[in-house]
């Protein structure tokens, strides 16, 4: 009996642990949700954020609705990534990342590009030095130990529309990645 | 025996399920304690910038005591969370040769004043503000909060991209043994 109950628990955790490769949490206030990996020592995730949230954010930051439309509706998550315990300094371009929608790939939208369109909208410098800085890092380099960044990353796509992302970096010279799949845009 | 081994197997597993879910139910990582060691002796920036009162603050000034330099601003979560022990570290050192400054960046004074009205403790170390974001590219900053420790002799000592909590022992006494 004790080893059918020690099997059953074995199996139990085995399973677990084995999806415990991504995983899926529901805010119970806002119903955004959170996709998230912890893969290579490396901890990544992205919440959606809903368009009235980033609207309101962008607004208050001095962005009119008219410039900041075409960002808060194409898609943005908070996106973590942190370096826990990698086997070292980890690097990554977010614009290396790929987008499968239906299976085919689609680069995302650059910050560089983002500023581009908004510059030309003429809008205020404090709120696109906002907007720089409010984006998850085009490139960046974090240490071991939990160096980290959480940033807005827009996806491009529209509203409900789902996703895998491929985010990439390079674990002290070594090509990884890491792959979230059925990710969903906020309605 | 095996009730024993059952029993530490069932423990192990509900435990590090609960852990898990602990950590990131907010979908945030908990802020850290860990600065990275700058290896490389590296001279800090040039940082002269007008403070709360409008008086020019530049880093050369502190040249002999230890400076914490650290860039933000009131719209980034893991800086505000950082922020209330970024005071209590400032209280620990503050008479022992060690100097925090905070540089916000591209915001209006009164946009800061008004946050830092919520800020349990409240600030009283150096506030920055750097208006179009230059500093960003002359300290090599990709990203928001980033922390650098500077040494007695304007070197970068340490590094930290992402929240902290300053006011850990283990930041304290890194910062402290610098002031050696």
């Amino acid at each position: 009996m004790n080893k059918i109950i020690l099997l059953s628990i074995s199996l139990l955790t085995f399973s677990c642990f084995a999806e415990a490769k991504q995983k899926i949490h529901t805010d119970s206030v806002t119903g955004a949700k959170t996709w998230s990996t912890q893969e290579h020592g490396v901890y990544f995730s992205l919440t959606q954020i809903l368009p009235e949230q980033a609207r309101a954010f962008y607004v208050n930051r001095g962005f009119s609705l008219k410039q900041i439309e075409p960002y808060v509706s194409s898609c943005v998550y908070m996106t973590v990534l942190r370096n826990d315990k990698a086997a070292g300094s980890i690097h990554f371009i977010s614009n290396n990342w790929t987008l499968l929608v239906n299976g085919k790939p689609k680069n995302l939208i650059a910050v560089s590009e983002w500023l581009k369109r908004l510059e030309s909208e003429s809008a205020k410098k404090s709120a696109l030095i906002a907007f720089r800085w409010a984006q998850f890092p085009p490139e960046q380099e974090y240490e071991p130990g939990g160096d980290w960044n959480q940033g807005m990353l827009s996806m491009g796509l529209p509203a409900n529309e789902k996703f895998d992302i491929v985010a990439r970096w390079d674990i002290a010279g070594k090509h990884v990645e890491t792959t979230l799949k059925g990710v969903r845009c906020a309605k | 025996m095996l009730n024993k081994l059952i029993s530490s197997v069932a423990f192990i597993f509900i435990s590090s399920l609960f852990f898990s879910e602990h950590i990131y139910a907010d979908g945030l990582p908990p802020l850290t304690h860990k600065l990275t060691a700058i290896k490389k002796t590296v001279k800090a920036p040039a940082l002269r910038l007008k403070n709360l009162d409008g008086d020019v603050v530049d880093l050369k000034d502190f040249r002999g005591k230890v400076v914490l330099v650290n860039f933000w601003a009131t719209w980034c979560p893991p800086c505000r969370r950082e922020m209330g022990s970024l005071e209590r570290l400032h209280q620990a050192t503050k008479d022992k040769n060690v100097e925090v400054l905070a540089v916000n960046i591209g915001e209006d004074m009164d946009t800061v004043f008004s946050f830092l009205g919520t800020v349990d403790p409240s600030p009283y170390f150096q506030m920055l503000f750097d208006p179009d974001a230059s500093s960003m590219k002359t300290w090599n900053v990709n990203g928001l909060p980033t922390t650098y420790i500077i040494h007695k002799d304007g070197t970068i000592a340490y590094r930290a991209v992402g929240g902290r909590e300053f006011d850990h022992p283990n930041i304290i006494k890194s910062i402290l043994e610098l002031t050696k």
